[in-house]
């Protein structure tokens, strides 16, 4: 089921129908990688970049939206970048290794959200031994955000209906006193979805279904991604 | 039908995992609102509204676990804030602090909620030094962890002056409509 807040891009692509798992362990190998590598010689990053590239091609995703995704980054790795030129030569250095590898893990980052939805990523961390309380508290956190924004969209219909031309003051108080009554409702919510989990047999954790057998051919591909990208980094490192 | 000791603990843990996964729903409702709205995040901060105000309702083990979950997740869902350069990470310490603090001294220390919000402003602050130091030597980042966190405090001036007013008004009319939210004895086991 789609979600209102999700970054998935609906595309029909290999990398699309490639198991969440094997993705998984290729976006850490590559993050690992570009951390590893260094930023001179350029060559390494360059290469990291071109995978990926590649990997966004395979995927079929539109540069535009990579391209406009990527740029709501610009201050966050921009202005530290620029700040860093006026230093001198270490504090440049900093300021380059910084953006580079910045950019490189947030492009990474932008290419799985794409190509994966978060409710299948956020079920493989449900069953990971040490973060499965942070998976099952996503995927509650993601169901309760699929119902809040249905009322936050039912009520800006609302408004817009019954007041399209009311004062930014009036505005702004509807919309403190619509955020503490969604707030407290929340809470009021909670009492009732406790109830009917238990009744529904909750014992401390989420109930999860089985996991669906990991074909080889996905394994080999999210592992000689990830050793590809680590390979980079090694040939670089030690050279 | 609730009948022993173990169901009623499932209850309570029901509630609090529907609680926390709510109040984490709106950790990530609010920020786009108010982006919708044109206010700055890093001013504002919206994100951490919720999630002290479930500091103040949940168990020490769940307000941290939120703390940790809900930044993370805003990222992968929304792309705000950024997994690189390291804000989430940086705010998922800060506020699992935050939340962790003013659970514990809320619900374990039953402290009057005028000394538990600036205790755990402090608290939060000081992590987010910790954190912020730990973060510049992995990133091979040669800026100061003090001076990082005097300018994100003095950049979240009115989100600071928000949560200091919103925050008690907010947990009181929780508690005023489910009494069953004030901090109880057995807060500290569970």
């Amino acid at each position: 089921m789609p979600h209102h807040i999700d970054l998935y891009v609906k595309r029909e692509s290999a990398l699309h129908r490639l198991d969440p798992r094997p993705k998984m362990l290729a976006a850490v190998g590559f993050i690992a990688a570009v951390l590893l590598a260094p930023i001179h010689p350029p060559w390494p990053m360059g290469a990291l970049l071109l995978l990926l590239i590649s990997t966004a091609a395979v995927a079929r995703l539109p540069a535009r939206l990579v391209c406009r995704r990527m740029l709501s980054l610009a201050v966050v790795i921009g202005m530290p970048f620029l700040l860093s030129r006026l230093g001198g030569e270490a504090t440049r250095a900093a300021g380059e290794q910084f953006a580079a590898r910045s950019l490189l893990v947030a492009a990474a980052f932008v290419v799985l959200m794409a190509s994966t939805r978060a409710d299948v990523l956020l079920a493989v961390a449900a069953r990971l031994p040490l973060v499965s309380v942070f998976g099952q508290l996503g995927e509650f956190i993601l169901r309760g955000a699929d119902v809040l924004a249905e009322e936050v969209i039912r009520t800006n219909r609302a408004w817009a209906l019954r007041a399209p031309s009311a004062a930014l003051r009036v505005r702004l108080t509807g919309l403190t006193q619509a955020s503490m009554s969604l707030i407290a409702r929340a809470a009021a919510r909670s009492e009732r979805i406790g109830a009917a989990m238990v009744l529904r047999g909750f014992q401390y954790t989420l109930p999860m279904a089985r996991p669906a057998p990991l074909p080889w051919s996905h394994l080999a591909a999210g592992l000689a991604f990830a050793l590809l990208s680590l390979g980079i980094a090694g040939a670089a490192k030690w050279r | 039908m609730v009948t022993g000791a173990s169901d009623r603990d499932a209850l309570w843990r029901a509630r609090e995992l529907a609680l926390a996964g709510l109040m984490g729903a709106l950790g990530l409702l609010l920020p786009i609102g108010f982006h919708a709205l044109g206010w700055g995040g890093r001013v504002f901060l919206p994100m951490h509204l919720p999630v002290v105000v479930a500091g103040f309702l949940v168990s020490p083990g769940m307000a941290v676990a939120l703390g940790i979950v809900v930044p993370f997740l805003s990222s992968v869902l929304t792309g705000m804030p950024p997994l690189a350069p390291p804000v989430a990470p940086l705010m998922a310490v800060e506020l699992a602090a935050k939340a962790g603090a003013a659970s514990v001294l809320y619900r374990g220390l039953r402290l009057p909620m005028w000394v538990v919000l600036p205790g755990a402003l402090f608290i939060d602050w000081a992590v987010l030094a910790l954190a912020a130091w730990l973060a510049a030597g992995v990133f091979a980042i040669k800026a100061g962890a003090i001076q990082y966190v005097a300018a994100a405090i003095a950049i979240s001036l009115p989100g600071t002056i928000l949560q200091v007013v919103a925050v008690p008004l907010t947990v009181l009319a929780i508690e005023r409509r489910v009494p069953r939210l004030r901090p109880r004895k057995q807060d500290w086991t569970g």
